[in-house]
C-alpha cells in the first residue's frame, strides 16, 4: 500500500442555499449525510409554484380517475391546462371519481372532485350536467380533456354538443394560440386557433411540469335529480385469462425461471388476472405464442404488471412500457428488470407462487367472511 | 314490419394509404348491426354528392338502395340530417369518418338536435319490445381493459357503433352493380357550417409536443444532464416466503389494484 493520502470521495458536506455541496475542509458535520431518498424528495418538492397572483380566470381539465389515480394522459390535460394558464389564470382539475394523489404535482390549483361518478357507473347525463353547473359557475376560457373511451372522450363530445361553437377533438398538437390534428387520421395535420373546448390525444403534452399548483382539493357531490335516459344493467367483467393481451389490466407473466407452469396459472387465477410470457418461456413450449410480450411479441398496456422469473430484456421491457405497476419475483438482485419494477421480491419462483396463492385465497376468504358479518 | 324503423348514416371512406374510395371500416359495422336487427328494412343513408364513388362498396356490402341527401361540400351535415331523421326510430352511424376532421362529433350533435339520447362505443345490440309500441335497445358498450358494459335504452335513439363490432357483411360484385341511390333531398344551397377554418398542411409531419418552460440554473440543467434517474422500487429481500408474499400483498392492496 502506498502512504498516499486517501481522501473519502463521500466525506461529510453541508447543502448551501443553492443546492450545491459544500465541503469545508477540516470542519467535522456529525451525521449530516443525507440519505439518497430524501435529498430526492426534498428537490421535487422544492418546485417554485407557477403562479403567485390570485386567479381571476380560469382553465379547466376534467378526467375521470382510476383506482384513485389520474392517468398519463389525464395529467398530460390537466398540464396542457397548467402550461397554457397565464400568470392571472387559475387551473381547476375536475376529477370523477375518487381522487388520492396530490393535485399540486399535477399543476392543479383546484382539484374538485367528485368522489360518486366514477367510470365504473353509467350516468352520462348526471355527469354532464354536474359538469355543466362546474363549467357555468367558472365560465373557463378553455377546457381540455383527455381523448380516450375511458368516458371523457363521451363525456366531451356530450359537452360540445350542448355547448356547440367552438371545439376540436383528437388534438395532437396544441400550443397557446393554435392547435392541430391529424387530418383523415394520417400524418398530414390540419390546424385552427385554439377552441374553448380541447379534447386532447395521448402524447400531445409533457406532463412533467417544472412548477406546482396549489393543490387545493374540494370534494363535491355530483348533481341531484337528473333522470337518465338510459339504464346501466352492469359491467361485464370476463373471466381474467379469456382477456386478450392487449386489454388486460392484470397480467401475470412467466419467464425462463418458472418451471411450473400449472403453479402460474393458480396465482393468475387466483388473482384474476391474464397469463403472458417472456419469449423464452414461450420458446421453451410452455406458453403459445400470442402470449409473448416484448418486442417481437405484444405491447400491453396493463395497470398491474407482474413479472415472475424474467430478467427484463429491453426486448420484454418494450412491451411494458405503459405499465404503472411493475411487481417483481427474480432470484436474482442484479437483474436488470429490478430497475423497472416497483417492488421487487427476490426469492425462487415456484415458492413465492405457491406462499402467494395461500395467501391470496386466504386474505380473500377473510374479506368475503368480513362482508358477510356486515 | 318490426314496428320501429332503422337507418344506417354511412360516409365517403378512404383508405389511409392509398386514399382509394372505400366504405368506411365503422360505417360498415354500423351497417351490419342494422342489417341484422332489421335486414332489408334498413335505410341507408348518405349526406354528401351523389355521385360520392364510395357508395359503390356499401352496395357491394348489401346496401341496396341508399338515400343521399345532396349537399354542397361544406354545409352543414348535422341539420341536414337532423331535417330528414326526425321520424327514424334508430340511427345508427360509425365511430369516426375516415376522411378530414373526423371528429366523432356527429353522434352527438345529432341526437342534440333531435332531443334524444346516445350511446358511443357499442359493439352489439338488440331491441326488446316494451309492449304498447314502446321498444328499448340493449346494447353492450366496449370500454377498455377487456370490460363491457350493458345497456339499456329506449327507442328513438342514436348508437354510434364501434368499429370492432362484428361485422359478417360479404362483398359481393354483383350488388355492387345492382345497387341504386336515389336522392331524398337536394339541400346542395343550404346553410353553411360554421366552425373553424381548417388549414390542411402540404406536407407530413410529427406534432410537436406542449412543453413547459423550464427556468432553471446553469446548475440544475447540469446536474439533470448528467445524473441519470436510476429508478427502482423498493427490493424485498429479508425474511420468509411467507412474509415476502404479505410484501406482494400489502403492496396491491396499497395501491388498490386487488379488490380484497
Ligand atoms: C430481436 C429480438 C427480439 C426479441 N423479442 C423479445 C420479445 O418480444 N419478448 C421477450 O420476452 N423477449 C424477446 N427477446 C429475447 C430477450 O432478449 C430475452 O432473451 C428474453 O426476454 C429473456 O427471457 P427471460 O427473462 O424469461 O429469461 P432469462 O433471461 O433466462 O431470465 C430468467 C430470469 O429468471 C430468474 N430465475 C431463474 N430461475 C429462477 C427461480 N427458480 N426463481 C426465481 N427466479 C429465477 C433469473 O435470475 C433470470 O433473471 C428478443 C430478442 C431479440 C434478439
Amino acid at each position: 500500500m502506498s502512504d498516499a493520502k486517501r481522501v473519502d470521495p463521500r466525506r461529510p458536506y453541508r447543502m448551501a442555499s443553492s443546492g450545491l455541496r459544500r465541503i469545508v475542509l477540516g470542519e467535522i458535520i456529525s451525521g449530516d449525510r443525507l440519505p439518497a431518498g430524501e435529498k430526492l424528495s426534498s428537490s421535487t418538492r422544492s418546485k417554485p409554484l407557477r403562479t403567485n397572483v390570485a386567479a381571476s380566470r380560469w382553465h379547466v381539465a376534467i378526467a375521470h380517475s382510476y383506482r384513485g389515480r389520474l392517468d398519463d394522459h389525464a395529467r398530460e390535460a390537466i398540464a396542457a391546462a397548467a402550461i397554457l394558464a397565464g400568470p392571472e389564470t387559475g387551473v381547476i382539475a375536475a376529477v370523477l371519481g375518487p381522487f388520492l394523489e396530490d393535485a399540486a404535482l399535477l399543476g392543479a390549483d383546484k382539484a374538485v372532485v367528485f368522489p360518486e361518478l366514477d367510470a365504473s357507473r353509467f350516468q352520462p347525463q348526471r355527469e354532464a350536467a354536474t359538469i355543466q353547473a362546474l363549467l357555468d359557475e367558472y365560465q373557463p376560457v378553455h377546457i381540455f380533456m383527455p381523448d380516450n373511451i375511458l368516458g371523457d372522450g363521451d363525456l366531451g363530445r356530450r359537452l360540445i354538443a350542448k355547448n356547440g361553437n367552438s371545439s376540436a377533438t383528437h388534438v395532437a398538437e396544441i400550443d397557446a394560440t393554435h392547435i392541430s390534428i391529424p387530418w383523415s387520421a394520417g400524418s398530414i395535420l390540419a390546424g385552427a386557433p385554439l377552441p374553448r373546448f380541447v379534447l386532447l390525444q395521448a402524447g400531445a403534452v409533457d406532463s412533467n411540469l417544472p412548477f406546482l399548483g396549489l393543490g387545493e382539493q374540494i370534494l363535491c357531490s355530483g348533481a341531484m335529480g337528473v333522470a337518465e335516459d338510459c339504464r346501466d344493467l352492469g359491467m361485464e367483467c370476463p373471466e381474467g385469462a379469456s382477456i386478450p393481451l392487449e386489454e388486460a389490466d392484470f397480467i401475470v407473466s412467466a419467464g425462463n425461471g418458472v418451471s411450473n407452469v400449472a403453479t402460474l396459472e393458480d396465482l393468475a387465477r387466483s388473482l384474476g388476472a391474464a397469463v403472458g410470457a417472456s419469449r423464452v418461456a414461450v420458446d421453451d413450449g410452455k406458453f403459445p405464442r400470442e402470449k409473448q410480450i416484448g418486442a417481437s411479441g405484444k405491447t400491453v398496456s396493463a395497470t398491474t404488471y407482474f413479472a415472475i422469473g424474467i430478467s427484463g430484456a429491453v426486448q420484454h421491457l418494450q412491451g411494458i412500457k405503459v405499465c404503472r405497476h411493475v411487481i417483481a419475483i427474480n432470484r436474482d438482485p442484479g437483474a436488470p428488470i429490478v430497475k423497472r419494477a416497483d417492488l421487487t421480491v427476490i426469492g425462487d419462483a415456484e415458492e413465492m407462487m405457491q406462499a402467494l396463492i395461500a395467501r391470496v385465497s386466504q386474505a380473500r376468504a377473510q374479506t368475503e367472511a368480513a362482508e358477510v358479518e356486515e | 314490419m318490426n314496428g320501429f324503423s332503422v337507418a344506417v348514416l354511412i360516409s365517403a371512406g378512404r383508405h389511409p394509404v392509398s386514399g382509394a374510395p372505400r366504405a368506411c371500416r365503422g360505417d360498415v359495422a354500423a351497417m351490419a348491426m342494422g342489417k341484422s336487427l332489421v335486414g332489408d328494412e334498413l335505410r341507408v343513408i348518405h349526406a354528401g354528392k351523389r355521385d360520392e364513388p364510395s357508395l359503390q362498396d356499401y352496395m357491394a356490402y348489401g346496401a341496396g338502395t341508399i338515400d343521399v341527401i345532396e349537399l354542397a361540400a361544406e354545409s352543414d351535415v348535422c341539420s341536414a340530417l337532423a331535417s330528414s331523421l326526425g321520424e327514424v326510430d334508430l340511427i345508427l352511424t360509425g365511430g369516426r369518418a375516415e376522411q378530414g376532421l373526423g371528429s366523432g362529433l356527429l353522434p352527438y350533435l345529432l341526437a342534440d338536435a333531435l332531443r334524444r339520447p346516445v350511446l358511443a362505443n357499442v359493439i352489439d345490440a338488440k331491441i326488446e319490445d316494451g309492449g304498447a309500441g314502446a321498444f328499448e335497445a340493449r346494447v353492450r358498450q366496449f370500454l377498455p381493459k377487456g370490460q363491457r358494459r350493458r345497456i339499456a335504452g329506449p327507442l328513438p335513439l342514436v348508437i354510434a357503433v364501434h368499429p370492432i363490432a362484428a361485422s359478417q357483411l360479404k362483398y359481393a360484385y354483383a350488388r355492387r352493380v345492382s345497387g341504386r341511390t336515389e336522392i331524398l333531398s337536394d339541400l346542395s344551397a343550404s346553410n353553411r357550417a360554421v366552425g373553424p377554418n381548417w388549414t390542411v398542411e402540404m406536407v407530413p409531419r410529427r406534432p410537436v409536443r406542449l412543453r413547459a418552460q423550464d427556468k432553471k440554473s446553469a446548475h440544475a440543467r447540469l446536474l439533470s444532464a448528467i445524473v441519470s434517474e436510476t429508478k427502482g422500487g423498493v427490493v424485498a429481500f429479508e425474511g420468509t416466503v411467507v412474509d415476502k408474499a404479505q410484501v406482494v400483498l400489502n403492496y396491491l392492496r396499497e395501491h388498490r389494484l386487488v379488490e380484497f
